[in-house]
């Protein structure tokens, strides 16, 4: 917490100003080295997700592209049986470098800390949860998939393709979990106070946009072919590729942040 | 403090800068306008494969409906212009005044467009119907979340003028603001051709 509030008993009005401490970021407890330590390894995580999830995920996994939604069922089971051990191997995998997404959302959380930490946490606190919690589809969906590949030679052909979209409808549908993030980032980075931010106005604009344009996937239970559906240009191709320059976009600068608020807390520890 | 008052006095102190907002809004607008007109060759070359379907479609729509929508988004834009004028000279009345004025002209076009889609929905057509009427509720539809975004974005800015002093920031925001209604203007300028008047009818 950031306020510590003096006990006020019954019946007792508090005589005392109520005195906020400084925010955490700012305490001079820690030194500089010890202070910033594991935050770049946090940021590389990042494009070491993309990457591991890209690979397991996308190339392994047979989902770049998907498996187009007005397939049929008998398609989808001979997909199955055909490239079970591809899948179970990208499955495991996803599942795995998935939660990567959590330490690089932590990186991102504490270079947002420093941006207004004079002023409550709330938006910084929403982009760690939305970020953290973004690891329950990109995870959970994999199950499905590996369901799918893990005895598809006793599970009918219906059966696999429920489990196919299944996994689909989840990655795609829960988008919102990964747009609170996303808004929360650029809203806190377009309040920076520097003449220069640590997030330039474009990225975080961006990262707003971004967001919001996964709104699109409303559509995508709707189609089976075309561009809303899971395999179309835009609810596939267009939205994956804006998350991804996402990712990147912000990995960039919060590596570019990092030096900038050792050198701004070198300096108050030296006024300290 | 009247406009005249306020803007005399802001001409004596030092001159509104222009924050760096506006730059920054371009990129998230560049980039709906991408999608946008991805979604616009989308359209076109369905059509080129189903001309007829497509001219026999677009001739249900209501033209006169989507005449009318246009002379609402553009008079509130040309209100929204206005408004990004007094808050640079400083006029806090005046620049809630045309806030309020396009919001206003503004929330006509939601009246009409709900109206539009109630019509069809009655008539039983809905997304599903065929491809034209797949691009024409996906094209006004996310056109009409950005309408509402819009009208969100008006009101916010009407209450910061009215509670925050009008320094380079907040008019800054409200260029910000004026810039993306524009954008909901220039989207429908495309999106009523194409929809409504291409075909013969």
């Amino acid at each position: 917490m950031n306020t510590a509030v003096r006990p006020i008993h019954s019946g007792q009005a508090p005589t005392d100003p109520v005195v906020a401490p400084d925010p955490h970021v700012l305490r001079a407890v820690l030194s500089n080295a010890a202070y910033f330590r594991y935050w770049r390894a946090c940021a590389a995580m990042g494009p070491v997700f993309l990457a591991a999830f890209l690979i397991c995920w996308g190339a392994l996994g047979h989902n770049i592209p998907p498996i187009p939604a007005d397939h049929t069922a008998a398609q989808m089971g001979e997909f199955f049986r055909t490239h079970y051990n591809e899948v179970r191997a990208g499955m495991a995998g996803a599942m795995l470098f998935g939660v990567l997404y959590l330490p690089w959302t932590l990186s991102i959380t504490k270079v947002m800390e420093w941006i207004n930490p004079r002023e409550n946490n709330i938006v910084t606190t929403l982009q760690m949860w939305g970020g953290g919690l973004t690891v329950v589809p990109l995870v959970t969906s994999s199950v499905f998939w590996l369901t799918g590949s893990y005895r598809p030679d006793v599970l009918s052909d219906i059966t696999l393709q429920m489990l196919y979209d299944q996994g689909w409808l989840l990655i795609d549908m829960f988008y919102a979990i990964t747009t609170i993030p996303m808004v929360a980032i650029g809203v806190a980075g377009l309040a920076d106070q520097r003449a220069r931010p640590l997030f330039p106005r474009w990225a975080c604009w961006y990262s707003i946009w971004a967001g919001i344009s996964f709104l699109f996937e409303l559509l995508m239970p709707f189609f089976k072919s075309g561009l809303f559906a899971r395999q179309g240009w835009l609810n596939f191709w267009v939205e994956f590729l804006v998350w991804f320059i996402y990712i990147l976009v912000i990995t960039y600068y919060v590596f570019k942040a990092i030096p900038r608020l050792e050198q701004e807390r070198a300096a108050l520890l030296s006024k300290a | 403090m009247n406009d005249v008052a306020q803007a005399q006095g802001s001409e004596s102190a030092a001159p509104i800068i222009r924050s760096g907002q506006v730059p920054g809004v371009l990129v998230f607008i560049i980039a709906d306008m991408i999608v946008f007109c991805m979604l616009f060759v989308g359209f076109m070359t369905e059509r080129m494969g189903q001309t007829a379907l497509f001219d026999q479609s677009a001739a249900t729509l209501d033209v006169r409906m989507g005449v009318f929508n246009t002379l609402i988004l553009v008079t509130s834009g040309l209100c929204v212009v206005l408004a990004v004028h007094a808050a640079h000279a400083g006029r806090r009345e005046a620049t809630r005044r045309w806030l309020l004025v396009s919001f206003l002209i503004g929330a006509g076009f939601g009246v009409t467009k709900l109206l539009e889609y109630s019509a069809k929905i009655e008539l039983g057509i809905t997304m599903h119907t065929n491809d034209f009427y797949m691009f024409y509720y996906a094209l006004t539809g996310a056109h009409f979340l950005h309408f509402i975004g819009g009208m969100i974005a008006l009101a916010v800015l009407w209450f910061m003028v009215g509670r925050e002093p009008l320094d380079g920031r907040l008019a800054g925001l409200v260029e910000s603001g004026a810039l993306y209604w524009h954008m909901v203007d220039l989207l429908w300028i495309f999106i009523f051709p194409m929809l409504y008047l291409l075909g013969p009818r």
